[in-house]
């Protein structure tokens, strides 16, 4: 994280416990599309989602009191996000998902790839992002189970490291570095399967 | 090492945290090995377009949304202290009062047992309170406004420390 947003939030907190004018509006410029987005990418649903990050920003502004400074403000309030939606999605019924296990690569008994491989890593090396791919991998994301959706969209979604993420879950970093690497795996396989299928058309 | 054991090492392979030696055998591998070669290529290419599509988005909120939560958090965030104060005002008035009405108990029996026990082993290890109480038995249950201001903190204190929803006195 940048060193320019730890002082920003540190600022931030501090003017939160003072009470301080406009640190409710500071809070909310910052954070609150991080945090909607973080909420929609677990909870799929913009209602949800908004109301979501209502509740975010209630828990925050009530307990940032007992906030103990002993991990980063941000990284504080993701957890609360991440706690907040799962809680959320506890009390319904699971939306859709996928069995990752479907999409994980298939091995001979000696270890050897069991499948035929097509290299289509030349066709998206082009500079920009491929929109329509940018498309694709997000609803395979969305697809995951939220146990790796979650893990998903902070790591390489947010950009926050394996340590960050593992701080925000209550997870362990071992944990955190293989959900992030079987949710790889598995948008690897989801893309493949879906340019061969482009491809043959 | 063969293919499987491969996959499950790209990632610190292609984040280049790996160590080495590791990295050579791999290296290895991946040189005489063409699926490997090809799944790795596209591992790769996987994780780039996560980073690109990472880039390009940007932290969209529709703008009803955002001002609903604006409108909503603001008011909220401004009712909420002055909520707090009424709440605490009010568990504080709260308190004085049962200070009164447990010493009353205390003089004349009443206290259920928990709380008598509580009172009794507080009174062992403090003289001013043991004093006050050994005073009370002999000119009788004071007014509200008589308890002294440190009784009163150390009953208080007695009372939040009983279980929630504990019953200080007799029926």
């Amino acid at each position: 994280m940048s060193a320019e947003r730890w002082k920003d939030d540190e600022a931030l907190l501090e003017s939160l416990r003072k009470g301080a004018p406009g640190a409710v509006e500071e809070l909310l410029r910052l954070y609150q599309g991080k945090i909607f987005n973080l909420a929609m990418s677990i909870l799929k649903s913009e209602s949800d989602a908004e109301e979501a990050t209502q509740d975010v920003f209630m828990t925050v502004i009530r307990k940032v009191d007992t906030f103990q400074g002993n991990s980063a403000f941000y990284s504080w309030i993701y957890r609360i996000c991440v706690n907040t939606c799962l809680m959320r999605l506890r009390g319904k019924r699971r939306s859709e998902t996928v069995s990752i296990e479907e999409f994980m690569p298939v091995f001979t008994d000696e270890g050897m790839h069991a499948s035929p491989m097509d290299d289509w890593s030349k066709e998206v090396e082009r500079d920009a992002l491929n929109e329509e791919l940018g498309r694709m991998i997000r609803k395979f994301t969305e697809e995951l189970s939220e146990k790796y959706r979650v893990v998903f969209v902070l790591s390489d979604v947010e950009g926050l490291s394996n340590e960050e993420t593992a701080r925000i879950l209550g997870l362990t970093v071992p944990a955190i570095k293989s959900r992030l690497h079987r949710a790889r795996l598995y948008l690897r396989e989801q893309l493949s399967r879906y340019l061969q299928e482009g491809s043959a058309e | 090492m063969n293919c499987k054991e491969l996959a499950y090492m790209l990632a610190d392979y292609c984040n280049g945290s790996m160590d080495l030696r590791l990295r050579e055998e791999l290296d290895g591998h991946l040189s005489r090995c063409e699926p490997c070669t090809v799944f790795t290529k596209t591992f790769r290419a996987t994780c780039e377009e996560t980073r690109k599509l990472r880039e390009s988005i940007e932290y969209a909120i529709p703008a009803e949304v955002r001002e609903r939560l604006d409108v909503f958090v603001r008011a909220a965030a401004l009712k909420y202290p002055e909520k707090m104060r009424e709440y605490r005002d009010q568990i504080e008035r709260d308190l004085r009062e049962m200070v009164t009405d447990l010493v009353g108990a205390a003089v004349a029996g009443n206290l259920s047992s928990a709380t008598a026990l509580h009172v009794e082993s507080h009174c062992a290890a403090c003289p001013e309170c043991s004093g006050y109480f050994e005073a009370l038995r002999k000119t009788g249950t004071p007014q509200a406004g008589d308890i002294p201001e440190d009784i009163r903190s150390h009953l208080i204190a007695l009372m939040q420390a009983l279980p929630p929803g504990e019953e200080f006195f007799l029926a």
